[in-house]
């Protein structure tokens, strides 16, 4: 341990710790703007200069390493002349009125530390020079007057991203953000996970949607978590008066520094569907209003109408564990029908849960990917499926990392990677062949035969298996195209590599709740529709085409859904569900982990979830539910996922 | 002793700072014990008195000649001046025509507006002020206290006068500190 004294006060901290966070745990604060604590330190803004004994000059405390002995102040008259200069600079660069901007009262930095130096006024008036603003992106706006060059925006889209979108182009004062080196945004590479607007100290990224919707503490706050796929990011929902107004990351949580992709973050706000309000019944072919009391009957007495075995049901993997639950309780046990299945066409969870059987518990969580050096990815999209966890991976790219990827379509991680081994197709055998014999001691017979067989590049062939016996931290994954259960035999000497070469194992389990419902002993990959009844509890989900056109071949059609979607139009029933922030529930995420989507809205009253649903036809059919699902779902997660 | 007296006038500004000023309702009548309330726009007497005041007030900033006039004149006749608002602290509302300048601003105005047809014209009058780059009344004359917000809340206002008038100099931070 270092030990230093800020303001006289003794602290120790870590070897490598910066004079900052020596500031931070003796107790004190130093203003800073272009500091976040998510990102490497930079020194930009100088506006967190303190004092060290000895230094020629101020120092920024946010770079300078602490060292053993060293004497820190942070409030004399320099370290306070030296922030009031320091700012009264930033505010006479460029446009920085506060009345003009949206971005005020708590939710600006900027104006914060000015308040914070009791500052009331600008000693340097702003000579009105107009920066490039660029509106081109549909879900924020990037306004380079109010930028103070913190580059926060830039560090986060490289550093933790991955993207490397977004830079800074010119010098001194002409200084500008642009995408690409000065492509609009909305033509840019830019993926909108919006990353950067959220990091913004100022005005200068801006949300088109919730702007001048309220400052931060208008808003009712909400932590949940993600349901737009199953990695389980943790998010922020806020809103207003009953209405949703931004979803943000939750950059206090400790999984993937608190980032969203472009669906956390925007498919909520960009719902435009309109909302089922009542009970509806198909009378003459058209949907006409009903109530719930009569609605109910109708399914009672449909149920009831069909042997058992005969009727069908459905569940979203959108659905919370508690309603997964309710389904399989209702249907599978009490009623005991023919098919109760996720629609889904996802083994990957099924895999798992068949892996540890022979293996014991076996797969790692996610943060794995945070300290891997190498990956071998099999039959899963990172980018576009699991988009946060690609992020993990993408912002790799700068370091030596090593992939290896056997992929249906060529995707664009791979491009990011130098050390890289990239099979297009489905021969993942060949590869899992062409790793493990390598390992064996030197080139085996067949890896020439593999290489040129698979077309891969043999230098990089080369290159790369020569590297495999140096990996330090490897990890597999596997994604829905490989993870298939007629791939067992494959699968299972994967897996015996990877205990091999010390490999950490990721299964990505398909939608947001699949490897619950598949741990709850729902059937996976179902074959829709020829059935004289069926249920489908959709909820908020969008209309899978595979689902929609096997729905057609079925009989009494009863659609429990949010949205007046393509379900509902061949709905002879509709019941109107409730939506993911009406509700609370429960979710597994692809690693393990059981997260808790906290309610952020009230539906209207006319919406019911479907656990409610089933209670109430439970209780016309006199079942009773079994909602005790937690412990059993506790077990069965540790006895596949490493603790 | 007398009480102190105080003044204050508009400049390119809103009127909104006054309004708020006159939102610290009965607190006026306080204010009146305490302090002289001489000339002000919604008061009867339009000029700070020649002999004089003790606190000169001015709301918004400076935009023409005739705002470059009123300026001086309150501060030489004041021996404490209030830069009240954001306009009169930073430019403002009105600083925004800086970005494309008097020309451009006037057009937009007068000629371009939707609800003008084609007999709109510039105003040209020589009796009128002439145009400026907009300023905050500190680039202009000294100023002894900012009091920013759009506009500064009753509070802030009542604090400010009611510091001066007891022989206090008001310091503008934490609470009263607000830029909207």
């Amino acid at each position: 341990m270092i030990k230093l004294t800020v303001n006289e006060l003794p602290v120790e901290v870590e070897p490598g710790s910066t004079v900052l966070e020596a500031v931070q745990k003796a107790g004190f604060n130093v203003p800073t703007l272009c500091y976040h604590p998510k990102l490497v330190p930079y020194g930009a803004c100088r506006l967190c200069l303190v004092e060290v004994e000895g230094a020629r000059t101020l120092q920024p405390s946010c770079t300078f390493p602490a060292a053993e002995g060293m004497k820190v102040q942070t409030d004399t008259e320099k370290t306070k002349a030296a922030r009031h200069f320091v700012l009264s600079m930033l505010f006479s660069e460029r446009n920085h009125f506060c009345m003009y901007c949206q971005d005020t009262d708590g939710d600006c930095d900027l104006q914060q530390a000015a308040y914070d130096e009791g500052m009331n006024h600008w000693p340097i008036t702003p000579p009105y020079k107009p920066y490039y603003v660029d509106t081109s992106h549909p879900d924020f706006v990037l306004d380079n007057n109010r930028c103070i060059i913190c580059r926060r925006c830039v560090r986060t889209c490289a550093e933790l991203v991955g993207n490397h979108t977004l830079g800074i182009e010119e010098r001194g004062s002409a200084n500008v953000l642009v995408a690409d080196g000065n492509v609009p945004l909305g033509e840019s590479t830019c993926i909108s996970c919006g990353n950067c607007v959220q990091v913004c100290p100022t005005g200068a990224l801006f949300d088109r949607r919730s702007m001048y919707q309220g400052r931060e503490t208008d808003l009712t706050h909400t932590k949940s978590v993600c349901l737009d796929c199953s990695v389980g990011c943790y998010r922020v929902v806020k809103t207003r008066d009953n209405r949703l107004v931004r979803v943000d990351g939750d950059m206090d949580a400790t999984f993937a520094d608190g980032l969203l992709c472009e669906k956390g973050r925007y498919n909520p706000v960009r719902e435009d569907r309109v909302r089922v309000n009542q009970p509806l019944i198909r009378r003459d072919g058209e949907l006409q209003p009903i109530n719930w009391e009569d609605a109910l009957n109708v399914v009672s007495t449909q149920l009831k109408a069909h042997d058992s075995a005969e009727i069908k049901a459905y569940i979203s993997g959108r659905q919370s564990i508690e309603n997964l639950s309710a389904f399989q309780s209702f249907f599978k046990e009490n009623y005991k029908v023919g098919q109760a299945a996720l629609l889904g066409h996802d083994e990957s969870a099924a895999v798992s849960f068949e892996l540890a059987r022979e293996f014991g518990a076996f797969e790692s969580d996610l943060n794995a990917l945070l300290e891997a050096d190498a990956a071998i990815i099999l039959g899963a999209d990172m980018i576009n499926d699991y988009p946060v966890a690609g992020f993990m991976l993408k912002r790799k790219l700068s370091d030596a990392f090593n992939l290896v990827m056997v992929t249906k379509e060529a995707n664009a991680l791979a491009n990011h990677f130098t050390n890289r081994l990239v099979s297009v197709g489905e021969n993942y055998e060949q590869i899992i062949n062409l790793l493990s014999c390598y390992k064996d001691g030197g080139v085996c017979d067949e890896t020439e035969k593999i290489i040129e067989s698979e077309g891969l590049a043999a230098h990089r062939a080369y290159r790369l298996l020569q590297s495999v016996q140096l990996w330090q931290d490897p990890v597999i994954i596997l994604g829905d195209e490989f993870a298939k259960l007629e791939n067992l035999e494959a699968l299972k000497k994967l897996v015996r590599y990877a205990q091999q070469i010390g490999a950490k194992v990721i299964i990505m389990k398909g939608d947001t709740n699949s490897f619950a419902a598949s741990l709850l002993g729902l059937e996976l990959n179902p074959e829709v529709g020829k059935s004289p009844v069926a249920f489908y509890a959709l909820g908020d989900g969008h209309a899978c085409h595979h689902a929609l056109e096997g729905m057609k071949n079925g009989g009494y059609k009863i659609v429990q859904t949010s949205y007046m979607d393509e379900f509902a139009e061949l709905a002879d029933l509709v019941l109107p569900g409730k939506i993911w922030a009406e509700e609370e529930g429960h979710y597994l995420t692809t690693d393990g982990r059981i997260e808790l989507n906290r309610q952020a809205l009230e539906a209207d009253g006319q919406q019911r979830s479907v656990s409610e649903v089933l209670a109430d036809l439970s209780a016309k059919s006199g079942f009773s539910l079994q909602t005790d699902w937690q412990a059993a779902m506790t077990s069965k997660v540790a006895s596949i996922v490493l603790a | 002793m007398a009480k102190p007296k105080v003044a204050s006038d508009w400049l390119a500004g809103c009127a909104g700072c006054h309004m708020s000023f006159l939102d610290m309702d009965e607190r006026i009548i306080e204010l009146t014990k305490l302090v002289d309330l001489r000339a002000t726009p919604i008061t009867d007497l339009k000029e700070p008195d020649k002999e004089g005041v003790d606190v000169g007030i001015l709301e918004g900033g400076i935009s023409n000649s005739y705002n470059e006039e009123v300026a001086i004149k309150m501060r030489e006749r004041s021996k404490i001046l209030i830069a009240l608002g954001d306009c009169a602290v930073f430019g403002g509302v009105p600083a925004m025509r800086n970005f494309v300048g008097a020309d451009e601003a006037l057009k937009r105005a007068y000629i371009e507006t939707e609800s003008t047809d084609e007999s709109g014209k510039v105003p040209d009058d020589p009796e009128l002020a002439e145009m400026q780059h907009v300023r905050p009344v500190s680039d202009v004359v000294k100023v002894d206290v900012f009091l920013p917000g759009c506009a500064p809340s009753a509070d802030a206002i009542f604090y400010v006068l009611a510091e001066l008038a007891q022989g206090r100099m008001p310091e503008v931070n934490d609470l009263t500190n607000n830029w909207h």
